[in-house]
């Protein structure tokens, strides 16, 4: 396979989150200044569509509708039609922030997930939530349909294809997954790898799962954050991924990354290509000589690497599989008469 | 006026060896001593009419070390909208006018109570050099080695009836990268070993430092009578450091006998675990209030290096600053309540801050350009901020200090003399604080 870079995009702050239109004609990004941007593919051309008063940590187009909705650092969320250029629905969801959010395929539901990490204990356990930590709305009427129970901080969250499942990790490995149609638990995917408590440092937690993506056919969900480290603070566990048979009893790891294949860093994003035949881990390269992986679905081995020298937060594919977004963000330039040059990024690859 | 201390130690002398002696080992190495239970301020002297008078004008100081560096905008420093303020609100305090993070609503709750400086300036920016110049309160001059802040407090403000040791460093995380280094190092100068801290805290407890069963008092005693005359002489003999180190270090193991319960986190209240805790940050505060309370003239609480947050720094401090809110909150509460605020100076800082930019790992980098401490009690006014950073935060706009600035506040609050000079035999001119810096006199009462 190849992946030619073939645009960079530059916004005004590192990308949190992203998705694309069904067309691939433009692109939303979440954004760290806390704007919600369209951006035209072709172009790069970029305005801002609407604000939330912290971090912007989501958006998602959903499917079958001319609707985008966002989630925030301010715990809030916003329904936005493209159609009409203008906001139709602003909840507030959460008392922390929205981690990260999802839209299922079929455009019904939307999760976020939330979480403070507090300290729960002499060694920094987490505290018991305060919140439900995963809430799921019917994304068209942005009514609540679940509320579900989870270890703060839960970081990452993800449907399945088939529409039927909701996943979501937190800071200490642990995968839930819930039934949409009936809200019972089904599954608790178990790992420390993603986990480290600081030893040279930091008596603290740090780390956990930071994305999830299941597997095309449902049966098994992909989970990706950083490797253990002495130094949380030092940001160089390994490149992990870990793949859980969630269905089965105690819901077993049953792939992962090869060691000799990772190098040091931070894996944030993870998407399957449409082909099914491969997924991608992309984050923030620490040492190595990848920030973005291509493993063969089967096989789980490394096929294809990159390096884009940024942190990437989201990885989209559009629907031919054709092109794939990397989107993020490079350290924050020192401003300049009080002014920032771009450090959002939105790169573009020619996949064949 | 001149104020002299005259120190046994010569120019150029190498620093003493108590830092290489393992204090867990010393105590360990004592199992087989005995203890006198003494859990109250009066019981650690012979006299109570004299252990009233010292309770009585005892000052005191609590060193909450953040080692690592805070961010200043997640604390006092907020710049709320601003690409370099990060996404967390700015919120009101009970001081009009005044907002700090809204990671930080209990203290938000007795601002009238703390002083803030934000225009802390500061030289070094590579944390061992922070961690010196911010506990030393001057520039290395190699190759004579400054006392930190806790060994001059402790000659200062301590008793040597006291068994409560005068420096106590509680220090749940024997690790911490440079702090570990700068904690093994030299902290007392050329104060000497007997003005060194105590360690105690995390897996520096002090379990086995019960007598024995089968061992009597008089046994005990009779065999410290032995070890004493012994190194006495060996110091005599061979003019040994080493041997006056040990003498001095025994006699801080002495103490630390005799108040024992004051450090085990097990005779601490429910409730009051409940104020502070649950992480042992916290729960080693509180140990500091009781400490205090006790007598102790100066405690730090330390725990690793926490703040250094290179990467995820907002993620990191969504957890350590509502502890630290908690802390203060609790503990300038308590002391008030006690009537301990007034001769009990509380100080919350790192040794710099960190940068307005968010490097690509959403890590916040060293930055002693622009930072934030906070003060609060003996001798310090209240309801104050001062100091003014940019809008991003970049550098003061309005009067910026420095380490000595800070040191001469500290020792002026309480009622040391700053400039006074250190007698020190073939050794150059030292004071306490150098160049004549002046306090920074907003904030002192």
């Amino acid at each position: 396979m190849k992946a030619e870079q073939a645009k960079t995009i530059k916004l005004p702050s590192t990308v949190l989150g992203f998705d694309v239109s069904a067309d691939a004609s433009h692109l939303y990004a979440a954004c760290m200044d806390g704007g919600i941007y369209q951006i035209d593919a072709k172009t790069g051309e970029f305005e801002s569509l609407f604000r939330h008063d912290s971090y912007a940590s989501g958006v998602s187009v959903v499917p079958e509708s001319s609707l985008i909705i966002s989630s925030g650092y301010d715990g809030v969320l916003q329904w936005y039609d493209l159609a009409t250029k203008k906001q139709i629905r602003k909840i507030n969801a959460h008392q922390f922030w929205s981690w990260q959010s999802a839209v299922s395929s079929d455009g019904k539901f939307f999760a976020s997930v939330t979480g403070q990490y507090l300290a729960g204990g002499l060694k920094y356990e987490p505290a018991s939530e305060t919140e439900p930590s995963v809430k799921v709305f019917d994304a068209q009427t942005g009514d609540t349909v679940h509320e579900f129970s989870h270890v703060p901080s839960v970081q990452a969250v993800a449907f399945s294809p088939d529409n039927q499942y909701v996943a979501a990790g937190n800071l200490m490995g642990e995968t839930r997954v819930w039934e949409l149609s009936t809200g019972k638990q089904l599954a608790a995917c178990q790992t420390q790898s993603f986990t480290s408590w600081g030893i040279i440092k930091v008596h603290a937690y740090q780390g956990g799962v930071y994305s999830l993506v299941f597997s095309p056919d449902s049966e098994s969900v992909i989970a990706c954050g950083m490797g253990q480290m002495r130094d949380p603070n030092t940001g160089n566990g390994k490149q992990t991924w870990q793949r859980f048979a969630w269905r089965q009893k105690g819901a077993p790891k049953i792939a992962e990354i090869k060691s000799s294949e990772a190098g040091g860093g931070h894996p944030e994003a993870l998407a399957f290509h449409p082909g099914k035949e491969f997924f991608v881990m992309s984050g923030r390269l620490a040492q190595g000589k990848w920030n973005t992986g291509f493993f063969d679905n089967k096989t789980g081995a490394l096929i294809h690497s990159l390096d884009c020298k940024a942190r990437i937060t989201k990885v989209r594919f559009n629907s031919e599989g054709t092109q794939m977004f990397l989107a993020g963000g490079t350290g924050q330039p020192k401003a300049k008469d009080g002014k920032y040059d771009p450090f959002g990024r939105i790169f573009t690859y020619n996949i064949a | 006026m001149k104020e002299k201390h005259r120190s046994n130690r010569t120019a150029g002398e190498c620093p003493t060896p108590e830092h290489t002696l393992h204090r867990r080992m010393f105590l360990k190495g004592l199992a087989g001593a005995g203890a006198i239970s003494v859990g109250s301020f009066a019981g650690l002297f012979s006299t109570p009419a004299f252990a009233e008078q010292a309770k009585k004008e005892q000052k005191h100081c609590i060193l909450l070390w953040l080692t690592g560096a805070p961010s200043q905008f997640e604390t006092w420093d907020p710049k709320p909208g601003t690409l370099s303020g990060g996404p967390f609100k700015a919120m009101g305090t009970n001081v009009p006018g005044v907002q700090i993070s809204s990671l930080m609503p209990k203290c938000a709750s007795i601002m009238d109570k703390l002083a803030v400086v934000r225009s802390m300036s500061t030289k070094p920016s590579e944390h061992a050099q922070g961690i010196n110049l911010l506990n030393r309160g001057a520039e290395p001059r190699n190759p004579f080695v400054r006392p930190v802040l806790g060994s001059v407090l402790a000659q200062q403000l301590g008793h040597l009836d006291s068994a409560i040791p005068n420096f106590i460093l509680l220090d749940p995380c024997p690790e911490g990268n440079e702090f570990k280094g700068f904690k093994a190092g030299n902290l007392a100068g050329w104060l000497g070993a007997e003005y060194g801290p105590v360690r105690a805290g995390g897996s520096y407890g002090i379990p086995d430092i019960q007598r024995l069963a089968d061992m009597t008092t008089t046994d005990q005693n009779d065999r410290e009578a032995l070890r004493q005359f012994m190194v006495k002489k060996y110091e005599n003999d061979h003019k040994s450091a080493a041997a006056s180190s040990q003498n001095a270090a025994f006699e801080r193991v002495k103490g630390l006998m005799s108040c024992a319960s004051l450090f085990d986190i097990n005779k601490l209240s429910e409730a009051d675990r409940a104020k502070y805790g649950p992480g042992t940050f916290g729960i080693h505060s509180l140990l500091a209030r009781n400490l205090v309370e006790n007598g102790a003239p100066f405690v730090m609480v330390a725990n690793g290096m926490p703040w250094d947050c290179h990467i995820l720094n907002h993620e990191t401090h969504q957890m350590l600053v509502p502890e630290l809110d908690r802390v203060i909150f609790h503990l300038i509460n308590d002391l008030e309540e006690r009537g301990l605020l007034e001769k009990t100076l509380v100080v919350a800082m790192g040794e710099f801050g960190r940068s307005p930019w968010m490097n690509a790992s959403h890590g916040r980098e060293h930055y002693p350009n622009a930072w934030s401490l906070a003060m609060s009690g003996c001798g310090i006014k209240r309801g104050v901020v001062v100091g003014k950073t940019d809008p991003e935060g970049y550098g003061p706009i309005e009067k910026p200090f420095n380490e000595k600035n800070l040191f001469a506040t500290i020792f002026t609050a309480l009622g040391i003399d700053p400039y006074a000079e250190y007698d020190l035999p073939n050794m150059p001119t030292f004071h306490r604080v150098e160049d004549n810096a002046p306090a920074i006199k907003e904030i002192l009462a």
